[in-house]
């Protein structure tokens, strides 16, 4: 069932999409009209092949030029603001369409759906506005056990925005209005009222007030409420509770900037990738275009890595040496593949000439049709290899550059300059004890000398003082010395033995600190620090969600998938308020200087 | 889950009506309202629906009759299958002119579409909606060209199993007829009859063949039994040739099937080809002009300089 939740999504959209009641899907066509919250939602989970499937022959942003195509269904499916309903009120008075479906992402608030109802009835249109929904839809999924709460105006609830020093009460409000608005969507979604957990003292534990007031105030008022037994289907958790655990991304700020080798953390590392897209600059041949030519334009190319791709929901969470071997293998098996074709084509070619020919025809007419019919499926593979070879070697390029000259021992003569601030600041959050004073002044001497930026460093100074005051630090259990030790023996050791050291570090499975809590949970072992409840818990929930306020990551995601592959019947989903790779992170820490 | 608020919808269209007659703003809704009914639905929609109306009409056609057309019982005694074979035959045929119809009319409507002068996005729309409408014919098709697949595979099936039955039948014959004089051989022949029983009708035939001449041989002369070893011998060779031969032409039976499912995909395929050779052809075309174009312009330029 944690597949369930990405169900839901694309079941609540089929189900629009299909103007719910309308019985046999016929070919005639929809136009989806979507604003830019919408097609972030939409964009992850659908390639527009699909949406054509579903019968949506044109799909277009609400603010751009529209023409009338009068006699065309239109499915809207967008936020309730202000700028959207002006717009859709004059869709209404210039008749563009047949008829309108209009399905909001958060609920509509009343005077606004006044608004509509009197542009409507201005234009003679209320006949034709057919269905109007609210979709509580308010949160991207990007896996089947992954979501973040929104891509457009992400800033707005962003560590950074959360966490800045000079941070008003009002806009500390607000931020945790949206954030509990989108939670609360998502749980309507999953049809489930969950058990929420969370530490105190920090953002997270406002959150979690927040949502436990809305949804007892949605409870209460048992008729109107969203979270009746019809709405959750097959009543699944009526008697399992969902935990939903709320936690502060300051508990761990090493994670957010560690290096990692499974290839979806990776390409989230070092290649533009989001919403489930990966963009990169087409790689460029040898140069042959004539001397005195115009220089060519690098082309840029997206790739969507979705659910439907085989080989990346296989090895996404694989180590990269892997996941090189894997495209190698993928390579052999489609070249014998076609091979096969090509000799079966020449055998065709001797027929009538040979006698002997002919009955290796027959024998081979049956493998033939198989190879015609495989013909698709080859072709599709032969894409997605392609699409794995060119984002692979694009990392590959990325992880090469950060490992010149590394002769001369010390991790700090190793990688670029933001590197080397990483690589300190893990080793600096996670050591026991902090460096002395003199220690200090000569990393902050090497660090500047390579070209760092130090605004992190004192962040991250104040932050471990304040952490230490307030309650037990997170225990990385000396994970952290011990994958920088490692890491210190791979960069140092030339290019050639990178892979294998990688090998070596992936060998050990270290529980990074939000899954250590979430094991703690789950094996109900007593922990230092004290939760806010709303619920005596009980051993049988299911599943688990982890949400970390302030931002999280592909590393953490991948380090809680892994832990719950080896707990068989347990599931768990992972939420966060926005994603972010190593260097996002660092410039919005690096932002807090300015203020 | 998603919360249908239409009826709060027209609750609030009916406040803001309320509100609007209290403070005196009024809408001409009346007059507006029928003309509003009789909106005019384009030509290409009308007839886009008209092909869709078909091609269901076309695909309930055939569910319908589709358990009698495929009839599985009855494939010896014909008097219990309830459809005739002339009537699967015209069932085949009216599907095919429909099909065929419908096809031409969503040409049509592509050339036509293409022609017409409008918007990008009607065009993008129209061309997308007789994408579907082609894919939902083409699903219709499959399910025309399973079942008569299917049919064909039948007739095959009943015309090899009909020959077992003047088998049967002259087995009755031989083991009931007492009249034959020489009754060890008849039943020697018989037992070879019974053991050969499998599937060959022309080796019971040319037993019956050996048993008719041997019938008109006792009347004239007593065959050595030499003779009839020879003929013996000579009945084994023939059954084993033909039961070979039976195989074989089993089997090419088999590959004519695949064969013909092999053109029918490569046609489509070569089908879906000719769009892109006229397009390639046509950029070709005009690649061509623009080098010839580029040339001329060389040519000038040079003679300035």
């Amino acid at each position: 069932t944690e597949s369930r939740m990405r169900h839901m999504t694309c079941i609540v959209r089929e189900r629009q999409l299909r103007h719910y009641g309308h019985v046999a899907p016929l070919p005639d066509g929809d136009v989806l009209i979507y604003d830019r919250f919408g097609q972030d939602i939409i964009s992850p989970l659908l390639a527009v092949k699909e949406l054509r499937d579903m019968g949506i022959t044109l799909h277009l942003l609400l603010h751009s030029d529209r023409d009338a195509i009068p006699d065309v269904p239109a499915i809207y499916f967008v936020m309730p603001t202000e700028e959207n309903i002006d717009r859709i009120c004059q869709d209404l008075r210039s008749q563009l369409y047949e008829s309108y479906y209009l399905n909001f992402i958060s609920a509509i608030s009343r005077s606004k759906l006044e608004d509509i109802a009197s542009a409507a009835l201005g234009a003679n249109a209320v006949t034709q506005i057919t269905k109007v929904f609210d979709q509580y839809l308010n949160f991207i999924t990007l896996e089947d056990d992954m979501f973040v709460l929104c891509n457009q105006n992400k800033e707005l609830i962003s560590y950074h925005a959360i966490n800045k020093p000079d941070i008003t009460d009002t806009d500390m409000e607000t931020i945790m209005d949206t954030i509990v608005d989108s939670l609360f969507c998502f749980l309507v979604t999953l049809g489930a009222v969950p058990i929420l957990r969370c530490p105190r003292g920090n953002a997270a534990e406002m959150v979690a007030v927040k949502l436990d007031k809305k949804l007892r105030e949605n409870l209460r008022d048992a008729r109107n409420s969203l979270f009746t037994s019809d709405t959750m289907g097959t009543g699944q958790f009526s008697f399992q509770r969902p935990v939903l655990v709320l936690l502060d991304r300051n508990l761990d700020l090493a994670t957010p900037l560690h290096h990692t080798w499974t290839y979806q953390a990776l390409v989230h590392d070092v290649l533009d990738f989001h919403l489930n897209r990966v963009t990169m600059e087409e790689s460029t041949g040898p140069e042959n275009s004539p001397a005195g030519a115009r220089p060519k334009k690098k082309n840029k190319k997206n790739y969507d890595l979705t659910a439907a791709d085989r080989f990346w929901q296989k090895h996404k969470g694989s180590p990269f040496p892997e996941v090189a071997e894997s495209v190698q293998q993928e390579l052999d098996t489609y070249r014998a593949q076609e091979d096969e074709v090509k000799r079966l084509k020449s055998i065709m070619g001797l027929e009538g000439e040979d006698e002997g020919a002919i009955s290796m025809l027959s024998d081979n007419t049956a493998k033939l049709t198989s190879a015609v019919s495989s013909l698709p499926e080859l072709l599709e593979k032969k894409r997605l290899i392609d699409l794995h070879t060119n984002v692979a070697t694009a990392v590959l390029e990325h992880i090469k550059v950060n490992e010149r000259s590394n002769h001369n021992g010390g991790v700090l003569n190793s990688g670029t300059p933001e590197d080397k601030m990483r690589l300190f600041l893990i080793y600096y959050i996670t050591s026991q004890q902090p460096p002395s004073e003199v220690d200090m002044e000569q990393y902050r001497k090497a660090l500047a000398d390579a070209g760092c930026n130090l605004s992190p460093l004192n962040y991250i100074r104040q932050w471990k003082a304040f952490a230490k005051m307030a309650a037990a630090p997170a225990n990385y259990g000396g994970s952290g010395a011990k994958a920088m030790g490692l890491f210190s023996r791979v960069m140092n050791t030339g290019s050639q033995f990178v892979m294998e050291g990688v090998k070596n570090l992936v060998l050990k499975q270290h529980n990074l600190p939000v899954t250590r809590i979430l094991d703690n949970l789950m094996e109900m072992k007593s922990n230092p620090v004290s939760y806010f409840s709303n619920f005596v818990l009980d051993n049988s929930f299911y599943p688990a969600i982890i949400f970390v306020v302030g931002g999280g990551n592909y590393i953490e995601y991948q380090n809680l998938v892994d832990y719950v592959k080896g707990k068989p019947g347990k599931h768990v989903l992972y939420g966060c308020s926005e994603l972010f790779n190593a260097s996002q992170f660092l410039k919005q820490v690096i932002m807090h200087k300015c203020h | 889950m998603a919360v249908d608020i239409t009826l709060l919808f027209k609750a609030s269209v009916k406040t803001v009506k309320t509100r609007n007659k209290a403070i005196g703003v009024g809408f001409d809704t009346s007059k507006d309202e029928i003309l509003k009914k009789s909106r005019p639905k384009t030509d290409f929609s009308n007839r886009a629906k008209d092909v869709i109306t078909n091609i269901t009409r076309l695909k309930d056609f055939l569910l319908k009759h589709r358990k009698d057309y495929i009839n599985a019982g009855g494939l010896i005694s014909s008097e219990y299958s309830r459809m005739t074979d002339s009537e699967r035959d015209q069932i085949d045929q009216d599907a095919q002119i429909l099909i065929r119809t419908c096809s031409d009319a969503i040409n049509h409507l592509r050339t036509e579409a293409s022609k017409n002068a409008l918007s990008a996005q009607t065009k993008e729309h129209q061309g997308a909606v007789l994408d579907l409408t082609e894919m939902y014919l083409k699903s219709v098709c499959k399910l025309y060209s399973e079942q008569r697949a299917i049919r064909v595979k039948r007739v095959v099936d009943k015309k090899r199993l009909s020959r077992l039955e003047p088998e049967k039948r002259n087995k009755l014959v031989d083991s009931t007829s007492p009249k034959t004089p020489v009754i060890s051989s008849t039943e020697q022949v018989d037992e070879k009859a019974i053991q050969d029983e499998s599937t060959d009708k022309s080796s019971t035939e040319i037993q019956d063949n050996n048993v008719a001449l041997w019938e008109n041989g006792k009347v004239e002369d007593e065959l050595s039994p030499e003779e009839i070893q020879m003929f013996e011998q000579e009945n084994q060779r023939l059954v084993s040739e033909m039961n070979s031969l039976v195989d074989e032409v089993r089997q090419i039976e088999g590959k004519v099937v695949e064969i013909s499912r092999l053109q029918e995909i490569f046609s489509e395929k070569v089908l879906q080809q000719e769009t892109d050779i006229d397009n390639i052809h046509q950029l070709v075309v005009g690649a061509t002009e623009n080098v010839k174009e580029g040339n001329e312009d060389i040519r000038e330029v040079k003679i300035l300089l």
